[in-house]
């Protein structure tokens, strides 16, 4: 059966050591500087407003539901895999254009400083493949990441959301319906960030794809009356004038 | 280039004295170009999976990554003909420059402007609408029926040839800034490479739009069947040189 990878993860457990990011980093070689989770900073005022507790949000790729990276890729490098429900890249076909790291608004997206191509967080494919859970949920000494299939009805995820007190954190404009669930309470639930479609995809998509269509629509649509004339109109040429060879010999 | 002039029965056996139009360098160039301009056409349009900018629907690449087996290999097979297209074209125009580039672009460039605006009036008019319609609609605007006198490339050819090669190095621009962009481009010019997958497609575009005019005239239409053959033989008809090219079959035959 198909599976729905997901994470729910306990924002009150979460005690911001970073663990998970450190065993990321490790598992799977991410470059200086660069990172597939994280754990948003706490906004000290806030907290500080509603009395002192500081509040946590864990993150990684969400593999969402609807991914705008994947619409906003032209070659399908990036694609949602329908098997385990995980948005994948294909590394071999990605020519690191760029154009979905904008699209996704948690930024979980970098550009891979030595192979130039897109990079994320994929549920540690690997270890998944080795029997293994992801090395954030692993490692997480409070256990605040729960990771498992939505679609395994006794699978822990779906215990956890079962009393439906959880909360996906979106941006209003662009809702992914991201599969990262949150208990307790992620800080801020309206993520201020929306997907944005660069540039020359826009172009593309609502400029020059139509107009690219219409011109050689126009061209065909002219060798084709061309064609219809061809085979029903008899050839007029006044060529008797010019076969004698008399005017321009 | 002087040849001896040949006198001609008036109307008799015209048809059978051929003249050379096409050396064998230009039409293995031209043969080149096509097969490697279909495959670059169809593998490229296999490789735009997303559905928002497909033209022609997902059956396609789907079809292209079958048969490659998968869009890593499609990809790579695009890369390699698109090189190996432009090196050798690149080539050609190099070894080629006294030979066929320089009198190639000077053919295509030289205008004779009220000529020609009248023959592109005149020749649409007339594919599409026959002689006698062509004639009387011309007629209120002072023109006559007759199609005017071309040279080497008529003007449709001479448009096509400048919207094609136009086309041809944008694309291989574009073609070359994407190649790079895994091996040498940085994060903060990937506006380079995003812009150049769009101007790239535009530019196939445009260039398949005009192409499928040449594909007509050359391979479809009546009229122009003796240019399609000398694209094998080298050579055309007399008679067809004179009717379609005539002041070049003046300056060849004098």
């Amino acid at each position: 059966m198909e599976k729905k990878l997901a994470m729910v993860i306990d924002s009150f457990a979460c005690i911001d050591c970073k663990a998970c990011q450190a065993a990321c980093k490790e598992a799977n070689k991410i470059p200086v500087g660069k990172w597939r989770n994280w754990i948003k900073s706490p906004d000290v005022e806030a907290a500080a407003r509603k009395g002192g507790r500081m509040l946590f949000q864990p993150g990684n790729c969400m593999q969402c539901e609807k991914p705008t990276c994947v619409e906003a890729c032209p070659t399908g490098a990036t694609y949602k895999d329908a098997s385990d429900g995980t948005v994948k890249i294909n590394r071999e076909l990605c020519i690191g254009c760029g154009q979905c790291l904008p699209a996704c608004p948690y930024g979980a997206r970098y550009r891979h400083p030595e192979l130039r191509v897109a990079d994320k967080c994929d549920f540690c494919a690997e270890r998944r493949a080795a029997g293994l859970e992801p090395a954030c949920v692993s490692t997480c000494p409070n256990k605040a990441r729960v990771f498992g299939d939505l679609n395994d009805s006794r699978s822990d995820v779906r215990q956890l959301l079962k009393k439906g007190n959880f909360v996906q954190v979106v941006n209003k404009e662009s809702n992914t319906d991201p599969h990262i669930y949150y208990l307790g309470d992620p800080g801020v639930k309206d993520w201020p960030v929306k997907a944005q479609m660069p540039s020359a995809f826009a172009f593309w998509k609502n400029m020059a794809g139509p107009a690219m269509k219409a011109f050689v629509g126009l061209s065909a649509v002219g060798v084709g009356a061309m064609l219809v004339k061809q085979f029903i109109m008899p050839n007029d040429a006044p060529e008797d004038k010019d076969k004698g060879g008399d005017e321009h010999e | 280039m002087m040849r001896p002039k040949i006198k001609i029965k008036e109307g008799m056996n015209m048809s059978n004295r051929m003249i050379k139009r096409h050396d064998q360098g230009a039409i293995l160039i031209h043969w080149f170009n096509a097969i490697c301009w279909f495959f670059l056409l169809a593998t490229g349009l296999g490789l735009i999976e997303n559905p928002a900018l497909q033209p022609l629907g997902q059956w396609w690449p789907n079809l292209m990554k079958d048969i490659f087996g998968g869009g890593a290999i499609l990809l790579k097979a695009h890369w390699i003909v698109g090189i190996v297209w432009a090196g050798v074209w690149l080539l050609f125009l190099l070894v080629g420059i006294v030979r066929y580039t320089l009198p190639f672009l000077k053919q295509i460039m030289t205008y004779t402007i009220p000529r020609d605006i009248q023959w592109m009036v005149k020749k649409n008019m007339q594919m599409t609408m026959g002689y006698k319609m062509m004639a009387k609609l011309v007629k209120p605007f002072g023109w006559d029926g007759k199609i005017p006198d071309q040279g080497f490339y008529n003007a449709g050819q001479k448009a096509a040839a400048a919207g094609m090669i136009s086309g041809a190095v944008v694309i291989v621009i574009t073609g070359v800034i994407m190649l790079i962009s895994k091996v040498y481009l940085n994060p903060d010019q990937t506006p380079l490479v995003q812009w150049s997958i769009t101007i790239h497609y535009i530019a196939a575009a445009v260039t398949f739009g005009i192409l499928l005019i040449h594909i007509y005239m050359a391979a479809i239409s009546r009229e122009e069947r003796p240019a399609f053959i000398s694209m094998f033989t080298g050579e055309v008809p007399e008679e067809y040189a004179r009717h379609h090219h005539k002041l070049w079959y003046e300056k060849v035959e004098s």
